[in-house]
């Protein structure tokens, strides 16, 4: 396999996101025909199984699995034993959900934006075979609010679609029937999260939910619910066209596939490029990037968003991987996989308050250790700004980045203190 | 009069719990906050507490429950737009203004730090009352801010 092979971006810029003759043109919705016609919905998982397919969005959780397991659940409350308090009093029955998690808010990434912006079509064609995969009646794309301009775009596409007959009632005169909603945040970074983001589209507080029981057996409205991130989705229709086998001989063994890359910072070329996975960050940087911009010195580059690790020049031949430590080489969780170059002109005091703040500001409030850690973590890193830093402070944090690692409620407060942790034990900031 | 607009705009939405989100959104876009005359009336249309009114309101950063300033400035300070220097532009409008990022002192200007909005390549991003601004500097936040003023 090279390294150019583009599963994602291969139509970017030479066809019209606005028209979907030119998709189909160029073989869009192949794929959703080939599932149609000559595959089971059982046929499609196992594809999507063998390709090793890992949910892009940052966790990394293996999307054949998640589908699969919301197949098997038959639909509210069947043949599980966790009693299910439904969320709203006009719950329907017998229904499975797939959701599209659009909500992006990862400061640093926007690469979800840019494949509705060049390809809405792709998403559009994976939505529709993985909810009829896991034989969903309705599919929501849940939108991150800023987004206006992108779920015009959406609109436009999914009343398309809808005329060419690729969704609603018997999908190109098949039995399938598949409703599509878009549903539009209001600006919480928390609901990223899948058990927060089913909390917002039942218009609650977009608090996450403890589990068991998983999205996958009692999701939306208490329904089994499949929640994929829109990058994921977007690989399907390559998956279902050439074949599980043929994907998963991409890019690194353990997350095959390929992976766009967001470089920001002080990079020459700042943007988003697709790229194998397993690639490591210096190649990214160097030949992606058109490496370092002028003038500038690397310091040291944070890998996949607020809650990313940092990584010192030394340690640059990482390889983006979602499981890390299995293989022999060094590897680093690619989260979101941006990649933010810092160089050593910025002051990394504002980097600790813009961490630090941004956790506090997004942190939902549900749990105790998280709510107060994110705070007196900002507030110690505005003292370390203004030279007012104490002995008591320097215990406090490792006090406190111990308790967010280790008893929040979910991964918000887990990672909320990574950065922090990494700038300390790397030397990047001296106490 | 205001009664009014306010259910109809609620009537837009059928009375599923669901609904009452994109309903708050709308009601938010249209009087720029959900007051508690608003929030009763949502109430009583989705057959729920006003507290649960409240509860998804407060929670949400575009759902103001008070009426805003009337220029509300917003500029990211997320790791991206910390890196071009977006904590500059902060202390620049501070000064400008005569204000301090996160006070509602005063009753005209609010200036907010908010989270990444998804433009990290154009960054330094600032928002004034909803319109997006791209690569702001330090010299040109006196041009945009010029418009309001």
């Amino acid at each position: 396999m090279t390294d150019n092979l583009k599963v994602l971006t291969k139509y970017w810029g030479k066809i019209n996101p606005l028209r979907i003759e030119d998709y189909i043109c160029v073989g869009g919705y192949m794929a959703l025909e080939k599932f149609i016609f000559k595959m089971n919905p059982e046929e499609a998982i196992l594809e999507i199984k063998k390709s090793g397919l890992r949910g892009r969005g940052g966790a990394g959780f293996p999307t054949g699995d998640k589908l699969e397991m919301v197949a098997r659940n038959s639909p509210c409350g069947v043949n599980f034993d966790y009693k299910i308090i439904p969320t709203s009093r006009d719950t329907p029955q017998g229904k499975k959900y797939f959701i599209c998690n659009l909500e992006e808010s990862e400061p640093g990434t926007y690469k979800d934006r840019l494949i509705v912006d060049n390809n809405p079509h792709l998403l559009l064609e994976g939505i529709i075979i993985s909810a009829l995969s896991i034989e969903a009646k309705k599919a929501y794309i849940y939108i991150n609010g800023n987004y206006e301009k992108q779920k015009e775009i959406l609109e436009i596409a999914i009343s398309q679609a809808k005329e060419k007959k690729y969704w609603g009632e018997n999908i190109l005169g098949s039995n399938y029937n598949l409703e599509i909603e878009i549903y539009s945040g209001a600006g919480a970074y928390i609901c990223g999260e899948e058990t927060a983001l089913i909390n917002s589209i039942e218009s609650n507080r977009g608090e996450p939910k403890i589990r068991p029981p998983f999205p996958t057996e009692a999701g939306l409205f208490g329904c089994p619910t499949a929640v994929s991130n829109t990058e994921t989705i977007s690989n399907i229709p390559w998956i279902i066209s050439n074949g599980g086998e043929r994907f998963a001989r991409i890019g690194s063994k353990n997350s095959p596939g390929t992976k766009l890359f967001i470089l920001s910072g002080a990079v020459a070329k700042p943007g988003i490029y697709e790229a194998p996975t397993g690639i490591n960050v210096r190649k990214l940087i160097d030949q992606y990037a058109g490496g370092i911009k002028k003038g500038k010195e690397f310091w040291f580059a944070q890998i996949g968003g607020a809650c990313g690790k940092l990584l010192l020049e030394k340690e640059l031949k990482a390889k983006m991987e979602f499981c890390v430590g299995t293989g022999r080489d060094l590897s680093v969780q690619m989260g979101s996989g941006s990649i933010l170059v810092v160089d050593k002109s910025v002051n990394i005091h504002d980097l600790l308050i813009s961490w630090t703040d941004f956790f506090r500001r997004e942190s939902c409030g549900k749990c105790v250790p998280c709510r107060e850690g994110t705070f007196r973590l900002w507030e110690i890193a505005k003292r370390f700004r203004d030279g007012k830093i104490s002995d008591r402070d320097k215990t406090a944090v490792e006090d406190i980045l111990w308790t967010l690692d280790n008893t929040t409620f979910c991964p918000l407060g887990k990672f909320a203190g990574t950065a922090f942790r990494d700038a300390i034990t790397k030397n990047i900031l001296t106490f | 009069m205001k009664q009014k607009t306010i259910q109809s705009i609620i009537l837009e939405f059928e009375p599923k719990s669901e609904n009452i989100l994109p309903a708050l959104k709308k009601t938010n876009a249209i009087f720029g906050f959900v007051g508690e005359k608003e929030a009763k009336i949502i109430a009583e249309y989705f057959d729920v507490s006003e507290s649960k009114i409240f509860e998804t309101t407060s929670f949400y950063d575009e759902i103001k429950t008070e009426k805003q300033p009337e220029i509300l400035i917003q500029i990211c300070n997320s790791a991206n737009c910390t890196v071009n220097n977006s904590f500059s532009i902060i202390s620049e409008v501070e000064n400008l203004l005569k204000i301090k990022a996160g006070s509602s002192a005063s009753s005209k200007f609010k200036l907010e730090e908010i989270s990444c909005l998804g433009r990290c390549a154009d960054g330094p991003v600032m928002v004034v009352n909803g319109k997006i601004y791209e690569r702001v500097t330090k010299s040109s936040v006196h041009g945009i801010l010029g418009e309001y003023i």
